[in-house]
């Protein structure tokens, strides 16, 4: 059974769109990218899962409950946490974490404090004194610290630095890992390359394309880049096999290749080369490629 | 980040689908708001106090003025503005503070009690962290209804116990069971008011239109009352009022049954509020 599973799931705001018949399964233990522009959809699927909008039509089920009917359950065994993540200004961390506790009847924090540890976030100084990064670090704890089955992390790296983007990133995996399910909604390839299986592609809010992240990457070319001492017919180039986007600018030549480089290779030793840079293209460019920006595959 | 500690854990076997009972996260929310709300129960209850106490202090010395005085208004203009009888602490305190001043600013502090934990969370983003809890929205609106009324009471006790202490200490007879009757009616004005602003929350997602309507409805309902007690042929438009309701419970006891009916409006408002709350999108920042 799905833990996340939606069915054409649509929601409009008055006549402006959200989304548009989205239908995805997440399987348990899986991470799962959702990836789209800003103003997709990505938050709008996530509200819905989580049974703070009410979908148009459609539906939603998480662990095979109705999101709605059953919200407070499905709650029970989640954790959240939005990009944006706020909660009152006046409390502290701790105090924070200590509602949480509450509202989840739980006992005391649990392992909150020593994961507050772990991460050297402060808990002491109130919310509206922490920086974006270390009130992140609550919201983390806060989204984790009770085992959750399920964790939703909507654009968690937002306003984070490079390093703390990487830690948010280990500790994905690290949940992975442990046996947890997460559905990871970013606009960042880079980001979801790293640590999904799977990854939706949502675009105007209507779902692009669901792929294996190993898959998508099996469709990969390479970008080359040729320095020659001397000019060279764009004829040489042009009819290799799995060659396009061709350029030629006297002694510079440039293309992407799909499948082996070996006619290029042997068509470039034709002559003498001064520079040649092969690069991988990003998932992001791999995607422009096959769904392009115009419409789907 | 310190490594070697807690590593991230995840629930791999299903958790029963039960999840804990409701009263759970209502007395976390009860409390977590009483708590946010201690330094405005401070604030208004010492100033709403210091204002009452300032009152009973000074009637002593200004009794013969006041009464001279209140004698050169026109008789209708005096029950318009509850001047019928100041010749004593109670009518005098009742006639300065009770009659607006007080239930205007407590209705206003439900008000803002209210709109706080409901829209005004709403579009801080603080409701998407609470509703992502094993929390209903109907708990979360009736939590702030209940806050409400226990941090309005805790207003006027404050008031109530500083305007009678400083009353004894002038010397006046001032009647504690008057003073509760006051503070008890202002009391019971408030979670009508703090109903009203749990309505528009269920319906609405503007803290400043919550607010705003439902201080509208609050002024509405005073203006309502004065011009039905100025224009005797207009008394019968008063029935929409609160303030009727309400009356001068300070200076001549609490009708019972008066302020039960408002505090039953305003549970009748939550109910509506906590209906329309839940079958509406909570939008976010």
């Amino acid at each position: 059974m799905p833990i996340i599973e939606t069915d054409q799931l649509t929601k409009r705001y008055g006549s402006q769109r959200g989304i548009d018949g989205v239908s995805i399964e997440v399987e348990p233990g899986e991470v799962y990218g959702f990836l789209g522009p800003n103003g997709a959809g990505k938050t709008t699927t996530i509200r819905c899962l989580l049974d703070l909008l009410h979908p148009t039509s459609g539906a939603a089920r998480i662990f095979g409950l109705d999101s709605h009917a059953a919200g407070r359950a499905i709650r029970a065994r989640i954790g959240n946490l939005p990009g944006d993540f706020t909660c009152d200004p006046h409390l502290t961390g701790r105090g924070f974490l200590r509602f949480c506790a509450e509202a989840r009847g739980l006992d005391g924090l649990g392992s909150a404090l020593a994961l507050a540890q772990r991460f050297e976030a402060d808990l002491s100084r109130p919310m509206s004194e922490l920086s974006t990064g270390n009130r992140q670090k609550i919201g983390l704890i806060q989204a984790v610290f009770h085992q959750p089955e399920l964790l939703f992390l909507d654009e968690p790296t937002k306003g984070l630095d490079p390093l703390m983007q990487e830690e948010f990133l280990a500790l994905v995996a690290e949940f992975h890992n442990a046996g947890g399910t997460v559905f990871l909604s970013s606009h960042d390839l880079a980001e979801v390359e790293r640590v999904c299986h799977r990854v939706a592609i949502i675009r105007d809010g209507r779902l692009a394309a669901v792929e294996k992240v190993a898959e998508v990457r099996g469709r990969a070319y390479h970008h080359v880049s040729i320095e020659f001492d001397a000019p060279v017919a764009r004829t040489e180039f042009a009819s290799l096999p799995g060659v396009t986007d061709l350029a030629v600018d006297g002694t510079h030549v440039s293309f992407n290749v799909s499948g082996p480089l070996d006619a290029v290779v042997k068509a470039a030793a034709a002559h003498t080369v001064r520079d040649m840079e092969l690069t991988e293209p990003t998932l992001e460019e791999i995607f422009l490629t096959f769904y392009g920006r115009g419409g789907g595959r | 980040m310190s490594s070697g500690a807690t590593r991230l854990q995840a629930r791999t076997a299903p958790r029963s689908a039960v999840p804990p009972p409701w009263r759970v996260g209502f007395a976390a929310v009860v409390r977590q708001g009483l708590r946010d709300r201690r330094r405005s129960v401070v604030s208004w209850g010492g100033s709403l106090g210091a204002l009452g106490a300032f009152m009973a202090a000074v009637y002593p010395s200004v009794q013969k003025t006041i009464e001279q005085v209140a004698k050169s208004y026109p008789a209708g203009l005096k029950q318009a503005f509850g001047v019928t009888s100041m010749d004593t602490v109670e009518g005098y305190i009742h006639a300065e503070l009770f009659s607006l001043i007080v239930p205007l600013a407590l209705g206003f502090f439900a008000i803002r009690a209210v709109t706080g934990a409901t829209v005004a969370a709403e579009e801080a983003g603080h409701l998407d962290t609470i509703l992502a809890l094993p929390i209903s929205r109907r708990v979360i609106i009736v939590a702030a209804w209940v806050v409400a009324a226990v941090s309005a009471a805790a207003v006027m006790i404050v008031m109530g116990v500083l305007t009678f202490i400083a009353g004894r200490i002038a010397g006046t007879h001032i009647s504690a069971g008057l003073v509760a009757a006051g503070v008890t009616g202002v009391w019971a004005l408030a979670l009508l008011f703090a109903g009203v602003a749990a309505a528009a929350a269920g319906a609405l997602h503007s803290s400043r239109l919550v607010s705003g309507l439902s201080l509208g409805v609050l002024i509405g309902m005073y203006a309502l009352d004065l011009v039905g007690r100025l224009a005797s042929s207009l008394d019968a438009i008063r029935w929409a009022s609160a303030f009727r309701y309400y009356g001068a419970p300070l200076r001549e006891g609490l009708d019972v049954v008066s302020s039960a009916g408002m505090v039953a409006v305003g549970v009748a408002l939550l109910i509506a509020g906590t209906l329309l709350f839940d079958r509406r999108d909570i939008l976010g920042p």
